[in-house]
């Protein structure tokens, strides 16, 4: 089967994580690198052995022609590079957010149906073990009908570089600023989990800046979602330890806890609860050592949060070689981006 | 000479500061914008100029009639990404707006982290015409950056034809930044201390500071390269022994070198075996990193002394005093005599 020619437009700190795959797999050739950078494109070049680098994106898709884009820089300029990249003949893989709001996502979404071209954003944690081992505990009806999905990520996000104060504008162009950044995270496995394909029934709740960090934005969200049978809660706190990346799923039968950064499978629940609780309670602690172990060796392999990002790639690369429907669909995208706009409604004024 | 000092108020950046300003030259110290410049008592004459090399900004209108340029930014932590903005990126934007072809010349702040320490092997002498690292991803962030950066540098002058002179620095020490005395990790209440007998290249940073200004008008031919160590070179060993007389430092477990390089040697076999190689290990267990750090081996500071006539005027003892804040003349100075039993040994001085 033919290899896919590639390009990366923006070479920050994701694109690393993009990379590692480009560089590798065999169902890709890594045809150029592109960042404003001149040292940057260069250096990232030689580390992942592209074939070609450049600083202009047009100059790029003119001399490369690549099949598949992806799309690395800062949200904000995502739309215009997509358009650019889907007029030049190539399918668009871009970093979440695509875009700022759902509508423009949608536009988006149609100029590359009008171009016969795939374009899709990324959702790498659900491609991530605990992700899978959870899907697979709704999906063998282990859990039974799923009624709560909760979602928690505490990370100081004035730490990074959303909030460093030597840096002028904001840290992330976006309606709901830092924390936007990750609303599609939350989003995403919010709407998985609880199978919801299209819009929820209610968002309430707040996004707020606590820090009082002017560049962050908006660092701290509360939101309780309803769809159908299925209640939310997807929190981000800046201001709380450990950073942690919690996902919790309960259902009529059994409830799954685990965490994106230090994972670890909880599964409680049974139908005789009461005399069991303690004899599960000693298994989850059993788990939850072994668990550590693992961890422990899964980070000195560098076994990362990201780890979920080439088994996406790698599932979206086979879908076009095969001509196939990628394995996040438009319609998944769209409900991503619809939820991220009604939490971006909740922020309050800063 | 208008001189431009970026990295100002960094560690090392504030006494280059303090010293090109008693020196002569009109500084304009380039500060990140949250900087708090006000208690390192600089001299009314120095100018501030705030920005943050990684951006673009007002710093970048403010660079035309700068002369000389002492470069001292970077990151010296965190992940690739980070270190590669705050060290290379910052770095190109630098050069992009600056008076190139009229700067009178381009003092360069390196490190010893770009040289090959394999090449040394055990017990040569490092200098300057160590080659580089030829495969620093294996090393760490720092050394793929600094790398980067001087390429960059050296490029850019080139170019340009705008004269520089490369500075590499061993490891700088000062109050404030005493590397833990040697310390590797904390094991309870003891220090644990690695290589005891090698020697430790460090620099103390006023000293530092003075080959930095030094090299800013010093005749020297185009593209010098100077490495900076001072003249007394303690042990690790008698690093930590100084400092823990000085109740800088816990007592000490010593491993010497060969102890250090079977750690490492059984650390490879695992992680061929068990990681393919891949896991990532902390300095003190990483092969190549160790002989960065504790490879018992002479390092000169010949060239700076013949060709930029630079002389460490702040003596090892006084050095130490200054680091601990001990008063003067308390310290008994025998850096030189490590006690290494054939393993790991406690150092009872001092208790």
């Amino acid at each position: 089967m033919n290899r896919l020619r590639a390009a990366v437009i923006g070479c920050g700190a994701i694109a690393h994580e993009h990379l590692g795959y480009l560089g590798s797999s065999a169902r890709v050739e890594l045809a150029a690198v592109c960042d404003a950078s001149k040292a940057t494109a260069s250096f990232m070049r030689e580390r992942f052995r592209a074939r070609a680098w450049f600083t202009d994106a047009a100059a790029l898709l003119q001399e490369v022609r690549p099949d598949v884009v992806h799309v690395l820089t800062p949200p904000q300029t995502h739309a215009s590079l997509v358009r650019m990249c889907l007029e030049a003949g190539a399918h668009v893989i871009c970093e979440k957010p695509m875009t700022g709001t759902a509508a423009e996502t949608e536009t988006l979404l149609s100029y590359a149906r009008q171009h016969g071209k795939v374009l899709v954003e990324s959702r790498n944690l659900l491609f991530n073990d605990v992700a899978i081992a959870i899907d697979r505990l709704v999906k063998d009806g282990s859990i039974g009908s799923v009624r709560e999905v909760d979602v928690l990520l505490s990370l100081n996000l004035t730490a990074g570089p959303f909030g460093d104060l030597n840096l002028s504008g904001p840290g992330a162009q976006l309606p709901a600023g830092a924390a936007h950044d990750f609303l599609p995270h939350l989003a995403y496995l919010f709407l998985h989990f609880a199978s919801v394909r299209v819009d929820v029934d209610q968002v309430i709740g707040f996004l707020e800046n606590r820090s009082g960090n002017a560049r962050v934005g908006y660092d701290h969200l509360d939101a309780l979602i309803e769809a159908g049978e299925v209640r939310g809660r997807l929190r981000i706190a800046s201001d709380i330890a450990p950073p942690a990346f919690r996902l919790v799923v309960r259902g009529t039968e059994r409830s799954a806890e685990s965490d994106f950064y230090n994972p670890f499978l909880r599964v409680e629940g049974g139908a005789n609860i009461g005399k069991r609780a303690p004899l599960e309670q000693i298994g989850s602690g059993w788990k939850l050592t072994r668990a550590g172990f693992r961890n422990f060796f899964d980070k000195v392999r560098q076994h990362g949060t990201y780890h979920g990002m080439p088994r996406m790639l790698d599932a979206i690369y086979a879908a076009l070689q095969a001509g196939e429907q990628p394995p996040i669909s438009e319609a998944d995208i769209i409900a991503t981006a619809r939820l991220v706009d009604r939490i971006a409604g909740l922020s309050k004024a800063i | 000479m208008r001189l431009l000092v970026t990295g100002a108020s960094g560690f090392l950046g504030r006494e280059v500061v303090r010293a090109a300003a008693a020196a002569g030259h009109d500084v304009h110290a380039l500060v990140r914008p949250t900087a708090n410049v006000e208690p390192l008592g600089w001299p009314a004459g120095v100018t501030v100029v705030r920005g943050d090399l990684r951006q673009i900004g007002e710093w970048a209108t403010q660079l035309a009639d700068i002369e000389a340029v002492a470069h001292l930014a970077a990151a010296p932590s965190g992940d690739l990404p980070t270190q590669f903005a705050g060290t290379v990126v910052a770095t190109e934007n630098l050069l992009a707006h600056l008076p190139m072809q009229s700067l009178r010349r381009f003092v360069h702040v390196s490190s010893f982290s770009v040289y090959d320490y394999g090449a040394v092997g055990f017990g040569g002498t490092l200098t300057e015409d160590t080659p580089i690292e030829p495969a620093p991803e294996k090393r760490d962030a720092y050394t793929i950056t600094k790398i980067e950066q001087e390429r960059l540098v050296v490029g850019a002058c080139q170019t340009a034809g705008t004269e520089f002179v490369v500075i590499r620095p061993g490891a700088i020490v000062g109050a404030g930044k005493d590397w833990g005395f040697g310390r590797v990790i904390k094991l309870g209440r003891f220090d644990l201390v690695f290589s005891p007998g090698a020697k430790f290249p460090l620099t103390y940073v006023a000293n530092c500071a003075d080959a930095i200004v030094k090299a800013l008008d010093a005749s020297v031919p185009p593209g010098s390269l100077f490495n900076i160590v001072d003249d007394e070179l303690p042990t690790y060993g008698g690093f930590h022994r100084l400092g823990r007389r000085l109740g800088g430092a816990a007592p000490a477990l010593y491993l010497p070198w060969l102890g250090v390089s079977l750690l490492a040697g059984s650390v490879w076999v695992v992680n061929r075996l068990l990681f393919k190689g891949r896991a990532k290990l902390p300095e003190f267990l990483d092969r190549r990193r160790q002989r960065v750090r504790w490879q018992p081996m002479s390092y000169s500071n010949r060239a700076a002394k013949d060709v930029l006539g630079w002389r460490p005027t702040v003596p090892l003892r006084e050095a130490v005093e200054r680091i601990v804040g001990a008063p003067p003349e308390t310290v008994s100075l025998d850096a030189d005599r490590p006690r290494v039993a054939a393993s790991a040994t406690l150092a009872k001085r001092g208790k």
